[in-house]
C-alpha cells in the first residue's frame, strides 16, 4: 500500500536515477495532481486569446475544466467550468463570448467575474440561500507576465514572481522580437495526445540528447535538419559526417548548454544558426518593422536570440526557435495531451507570422516531421516500463559537472546531460513531499 | 470562398451532364497510390504548385493565418516523402496500413474548356499500425485539371469530422 509519505515518495528520486513507478503507479499519478497540479503555478492561457470583453476560451488544468474570460471591466478572470449548483460544466464550447454564463441544467447564471446573478425560481430558495456564497470556483491565485496568464489552485507557496523568477529572460526574449511587443496566440492549435505518462513529454522538451537519434529521420545526407524559419537558407546542423563515422552528433550541436533554476524550470541554449545570412523578402521587411520601432541596434540585439526553448515546470514549454507555446496535460498515468499554439508576432509582416504558422505544421502538429517521432519515443517507454526485472531509469549522464553560471544567475551542463531532467525531479519532490 | 479559392457552399448535387466516372476513378487512384505506399506517384499527381490541406478547425477559411494538420506545396511533400522513406522514421516503424474509400462523388464545377474542375467526395481512410485501428472520416475537394486521359490536383482539401481533435500522431497523409 502507498500512502504518498514523504519518506515513501523521497525512496523512489535517488542521485542519476528514479523509480519506474513513478511512470507507471496509479497512486502516484492522483499524488501528483492533487500535490504537483493544485499547487504550482500553471500556465492557462494568454491575454490575447480573449481581447474583448466577454471573449472565453474553454481548456483544462490538469483534469480540471476551466473558463478563460474578459471580464466586463477588463481583467482576465480563470473560473473552474463548473455550475456551484449541481455541478455540469457550464460552457461547452471551446471558444465564444457571452454576456453572462448560464447553466444548461437548472438556469444559474453567473456574471463573467464568476458571480451568481440569476437563480431561477428564487422563491423556492432555502432560507439560508445566499447567491455571494454560490460563485463559480476561481483559481486561488493570478499571475500575468507580458499577457501570459499563470495560476496556482492553492492558497499559499512560491509568490508568481518567485515561481517565475529568472524564465522571464525567456518570455522577453520570445515577445521582444515583436515590433509592437506583444504576441498574440490566435492562430488556431495543434491537439495531440500520447499513451505515455506526462513527465515523458516534460523531460524531452530539455533534452537535447535525443535530437540526432530520434529526429534522424528529419536530417538530410549532410547531417541538416530541415531549414525552419523563415529566411533561413539551411536547418541546424545535428549531424557531422567525420572520421568515416556516418552519425555522430554534431559538434555545433554539442556545443549546445543547458541551464536551470528553481522550481524545475530550465531551457537550452540557442540552436547555431547562420543568422548573419539570414534573409528573404518577408523577413527583410519584419526586420525592417522592427527597427523601425527599437532602433537598430536592438533590433540586432533582439535578432541574436538567446534561448532555444524553456520548460515551465510542470505544464508550460516555451519554444523561441519555431516560435509556441506548449501545454502538457495529464489524463491517465499512461495517457496525456499536449496543445501547441504557434506564436504570432504583434507588428510583423502577415508572410513573416504566415512562415511561422506554417512551420508549425511541420514540427508540432500531430501530423509534424519533429515531434511525431518523440511521440512514438513516449508510448514505446511507456510499454518498455511495465517490465519489473530492472526498477531504475538511469538520468545520471553528466553528474558532478554541473556550474553555476553567473550571467544568467542559473546552474549550466552540456544540453548533452541530463541535468535538467535532475533538476525536474528535484521540484518534483519538492511539490510531493514539501511544498504546504 | 476561402483563401485558397473553394467556394463555402458547393453547388447542391453539382453539374448536370458531366459524367462523373473519370473523376470517380481518379480518385479511386489517388488513394490507392496513398494505400500501396507510392508517395511519390502520388506526388506527382500534384501540379507544380499543387497543395494538400488538412485544416485542423472546422470551416476554416485560411491556411495561411490558422494551424493545419497538413499543409504541404510541393517542396513540403518532398521533404515529408523523404522523411517517409527514411529508414528510421520511428512513426513508421512498423509502417501503417491504410486503405481509402471515395464515395458520393459530386461534380461541384467544370470549366470543359479551360479544364479545371472542382469534385467533392465523402472519404474514409482505415489506418491500423501496432494492433491500433483508426477512421478518418470526411469530406474532400480536389480542384483539378485535366491533363491528357488523366487530371493534376491543383488542390486537395480533406475536411474530417473530427478535424480539431487531440490526434494520436499520423504520418501518412490521409
Amino acid at each position: 500500500m502507498f500512502d504518498g509519505t514523504p519518506d515513501e515518495i523521497s525512496k523512489l528520486i535517488e542521485p542519476g536515477r528514479v523509480h519506474r513507478r513513478v511512470y507507471t503507479d496509479e497512486d502516484i499519478f492522483e499524488l501528483e495532481m492533487e500535490r504537483i497540479f493544485n499547487r504550482a503555478w500553471m500556465f492557462a492561457g494568454h491575454t490575447s486569446q480573449i481581447p474583448n470583453i466577454g471573449d472565453y476560451i474553454t481548456t483544462d488544468i490538469g483534469r480540471q475544466p476551466i473558463i478563460f474570460i474578459r471580464h466586463k471591466d477588463g481583467s482576465p478572470q480563470v473560473l473552474l467550468n463548473r455550475c456551484a449548483h449541481r455541478g455540469p460544466k457550464l460552457c461547452n464550447d471551446p471558444c465564444g463570448n457571452a454576456r453572462a454564463l448560464t447553466c444548461l441544467y437548472h438556469g444559474w447564471s453567473y456574471d463573467t467575474d464568476g458571480s451568481l446573478i440569476d437563480v431561477a425560481m428564487p422563491e423556492g430558495s432555502a432560507p439560508h440561500f445566499d447567491k455571494k456564497d454560490f460563485g463559480l470556483a476561481k483559481a486561488a491565485r493570478m499571475g500575468e507576465y507580458r499577457g501570459f496568464i499563470f495560476v496556482s489552485f492553492a492558497e499559499k507557496g512560491a509568490s508568481f514572481d518567485e515561481f517565475l523568477g529568472p524564465m522571464k529572460a525567456n518570455i522577453d526574449d520570445l515577445v521582444d522580437r515583436a515590433p509592437e511587443g506583444a504576441i498574440s496566440l490566435d492562430a488556431g492549435i495543434h491537439r495531440y495526445f500520447f499513451r505515455g505518462n506526462w513527465k515523458l513529454q516534460v523531460e524531452n522538451v530539455l533534452d537535447s540528447y535525443h535530437v540526432p537519434f530520434s529526429h534522424a529521420s528529419t536530417v538530410n545526407k549532410k547531417g541538416e535538419q530541415f531549414s525552419r524559419r523563415e529566411g533561413d537558407k539551411e536547418g541546424a546542423q545535428v549531424i557531422d559526417e567525420k572520421k568515416g563515422k556516418k552519425e555522430s552528433t554534431s559538434d555545433v550541436w554539442k556545443g549546445r548548454r543547458s541551464y536551470v533554476v528553481d522550481f524545475g524550470h530550465g531551457w537550452t541554449s540557442n540552436t547555431e544558426l547562420k543568422e548573419g545570412e539570414r534573409s528573404s523578402p518577408a523577413y527583410d521587411a519584419y526586420k525592417e518593422a522592427l527597427a523601425a520601432k527599437v532602433g537598430h541596434e536592438r533590433m540586432e540585439e533582439i535578432l541574436a536570440p538567446e534561448f532555444h526553448n524553456s520548460l515551465l515546470y510542470p505544464n508550460c514549454s516555451i519554444m523561441g526557435l519555431n516560435m509556441h507555446v506548449r501545454v502538457i496535460r495529464p489524463v491517465t498515468t499512461d495517457l496525456t495531451e499536449v496543445t501547441v499554439y504557434p506564436v504570432k508576432l504583434v507588428g510583423a509582416p502577415d508572410e513573416m507570422n504566415a512562415a511561422n504558422i506554417r512551420l508549425l505544421n511541420v514540427t508540432h502538429s500531430a501530423a509534424s516531421f519533429v515531434q511525431t517521432d518523440d511521440l512514438e519515443a513516449f508510448r514505446r517507454t511507456q510499454v518498455g516500463l511495465q517490465s519489473v526485472q530492472s526498477d531504475w531509469i538511469d538520468l545520471s549522464r553528466g553528474m558532478g559537472e554541473e556550474q553555476a553560471d553567473s550571467h544568467y544567475n542559473a546552474t549550466s551542463e552540456s544540453a548533452m546531460h541530463e541535468m535538467a531532467i535532475r533538476a525536474q525531479y528535484q521540484a518534483w519532490l519538492y511539490y510531493m513531499c514539501e511544498a504546504a | 470562398m476561402d483563401a485558397l479559392g473553394l467556394p463555402s457552399a458547393p453547388a447542391a448535387g453539382g453539374i448536370a451532364g458531366v459524367d462523373r466516372e473519370p473523376f470517380e476513378l481518379f480518385l479511386i487512384h489517388e488513394g490507392r497510390l496513398l494505400d500501396e505506399r507510392e508517395f511519390e506517384a502520388w506526388m506527382e499527381l500534384f501540379t507544380e504548385d499543387g497543395l494538400y490541406w488538412v485544416p485542423s478547425t472546422s470551416g476554416e477559411p485560411d491556411p495561411y493565418n490558422q494551424a493545419s494538420l497538413f499543409f504541404d506545396d510541393r517542396q513540403l511533400m518532398k521533404t515529408r516523402i523523404e522523411r517517409l522513406r527514411h529508414p528510421r522514421i520511428h512513426i513508421q516503424t512498423p509502417p501503417s496500413r491504410t486503405n481509402h474509400m471515395v464515395s458520393n462523388v459530386v461534380v461541384e464545377e467544370a470549366d470543359e474548356k479551360a479544364g479545371t474542375y472542382l469534385v467533392s467526395s465523402s472519404m474514409m481512410m482505415g489506418e491500423f499500425r501496432l494492433d491500433v485501428q483508426r477512421i478518418f472520416i470526411g469530406r474532400q475537394f480536389h480542384r483539378l485539371v485535366r491533363e491528357g486521359d488523366s487530371f493534376r490536383i491543383a488542390l486537395k482539401r480533406v475536411n474530417l469530422i473530427n478535424c480539431d481533435t487531440a490526434f494520436e500522431a499520423m504520418a501518412v497523409p490521409i
